[in-house]
């Protein structure tokens, strides 16, 4: 049997395990969005959503660790690729104009960087509570984790709201590519479908991005109140 | 028409190059780019100058050996052409125009503007041969291929091996011509029974050449002489990924080939 492992440790190899992996988390990304837009239902429907995950604690670890496994392979690959392309032009153009490459695709280390910045400012802020203590779990009548009065009062400071749009800012810019281009690095290519493939990357970038800038929005401006 | 160009001297592979200024005078707006450095360098051997060295041949954009980044643009700012066929009236009067060789580290300098391209043939070569029966030439419509497939193996297959899309490449990748060879041959019928070795020993001498990967920018396809499209390189991913699922079924060592008879 001639290994498979040997197979993805070509630069082409690579790029497929970075589309697979970035497709995965965009995936949750969607989700992630999705659930938290029950925010708009009240306290009781996005309460209970988050109890309901605790309730999975196998759920919740697998996908955690699932997440992050996939966000460091996603990292590792990106570094090794992004050195080896610096290395393959030793010497840049004096003079250089772009022709067709979209302002996303010539960006995405500084959006990839921003984004992990913002994950850990998120995973610190929310998850583990180190920025913010003051909003230390509470309990909500029924008794569940006040997860809803926890988001309505982040996002009544100003400073939050600056971490959290820019984030949105560098996953727009990401995804923007990011989706498109991989279902080309997996190969999915065909007439009929070009232009769906195309608007793939905008899409799901514009959703995702609308509805958690939404979210944001919607307690920054007192429409959503606690 | 006159112009001031900016132009990439270097002596040798081991020296520092620099940019270097010339004036070009009366230059007719029909003549091409270049022709335009010919007369340029005309006046630089009457001065006992050592004139620019720079790749042409044909000079009617199907040999592939013109190269030169113009403005920051391979093969200048005309789509779908070559260095040869652009010419001086798609510059305003006066312009400074600044020209560079190819860079990649694949592709060392030898002088000037001339570089190294060797390693795409390498990379050709390792793809190897394509199995052809010796013989009596084979009957027309013996062997039937779709209108629709030999056009799009024909579209590859045009690619003439310029560069340019390594040139133009933010990573320096031969994506696209590794994609034109690999799509062209995986297409037809006469290259199918070596396509899983081909795909994987072509990408193999891509890495080996030291090209980098494919950011799926795109800016080769738009540079491209031959207007490759892109969509080959999606082609050539999913040759790949299917050679590395045909593979995995395989043994590793060959049978003895008489295994299957005994």
């Amino acid at each position: 049997m001639a290994r498979p492992s040997h197979h993805f440790q070509s630069a082409v190899g690579r790029k497929v395990v970075m589309a697979l992996s970035g497709l995965g988390l965009v995936l949750y990304v969607i989700f992630h969005m999705l659930g938290n837009l029950q925010v708009f239902e009240g306290s009781h429907a996005l309460n209970g959503y988050a109890a309901m995950l605790r309730d999975m604690p196998i759920l919740l670890w697998t996908a955690r660790i699932g997440l992050l496994s996939l966000a460091a392979l996603h990292i590792v690959l990106a570094i090794q690729l992004t050195l080896r392309n610096r290395r393959a032009r030793p010497v840049a153009y004096a003079v250089r104009e772009y022709r067709q490459a979209s302002f996303a695709s010539r960006t995405m280390v500084v959006s990839g960087l921003i984004l992990l910045l913002f994950i850990l400012f998120h995973l610190l802020h929310l998850t583990a509570g180190v920025i913010d203590p003051s909003s230390a779990d509470r309990l909500d009548t029924e008794g569940h984790r006040d997860v809803y009065g926890k988001i309505v009062h982040a996002f009544q400071n100003p400073f939050i709201v600056a971490c959290y749009l820019t984030g949105q800012l560098g996953l727009g810019l990401h995804l923007n590519h990011a989706v498109t281009s991989s279902l080309q690095t997996l190969g999915l290519e065909r007439a009929a479908f070009n232009r769906l493939i195309k608007a793939a990357g905008p899409t799901v970038a514009l959703l995702v991005v609308l509805g958690n800038v939404a979210i944001i929005l919607a307690i920054f401006l007192g429409i959503v109140r606690g | 028409m006159n112009f001031t160009l900016k132009i990439w001297r270097q002596k040798s592979p081991d020296e520092k190059g620099r940019f270097v200024t010339y004036e070009a005078h009366d230059v007719g707006s029909g003549m091409s780019f270049l022709e335009m450095l010919d007369g340029v360098n005309q006046g630089l051997i009457a001065k006992d100058e050592e004139p620019v060295a720079f790749e042409q041949d044909c000079r009617e954009g199907i040999c592939g050996s013109c190269s030169l980044v113009i403005n920051g643009i391979p093969h200048g700012p005309d789509r779908g052409m070559s260095t040869c066929q652009l010419y001086m009236r798609r510059f305003p009067d006066g312009a400074v125009i600044t020209i560079e060789p190819w860079r990649a580290r694949a592709f060392p300098i030898i002088k000037d503007l001339v570089v190294d391209r060797r390693a795409l043939d390498r990379v050709m070569q390792a793809g190897g041969y394509v199995s052809v029966n010796t013989g009596g030439a084979v009957d027309g419509n013996v062997l039937l291929i779709e209108k629709d497939q030999a056009e799009t193996a024909m579209d590859a297959a045009s690619c003439i091996g310029c560069g340019a899309c390594v040139a133009a490449c933010k990573n320096a990748s031969a994506m696209l011509f590794v994609a034109a060879k690999v799509s062209h041959l995986a297409l037809l019928p006469q290259g199918k029974p070596e396509r899983t070795r081909r795909v994987k020993a072509m990408l193999d001498a891509m890495d080996r050449e030291g090209f980098g990967s494919c950011g799926n920018q795109y800016e080769c396809e738009a540079v491209c002489p031959k207007r490759i499209s892109v969509r080959f390189i999606a082609t050539l991913n999913r040759e790949y990924l299917r050679a590395g699922v045909v593979e995995s079924g395989l043994p590793a060592e060959p049978e003895s080939p008489h295994a299957e008879s005994a």
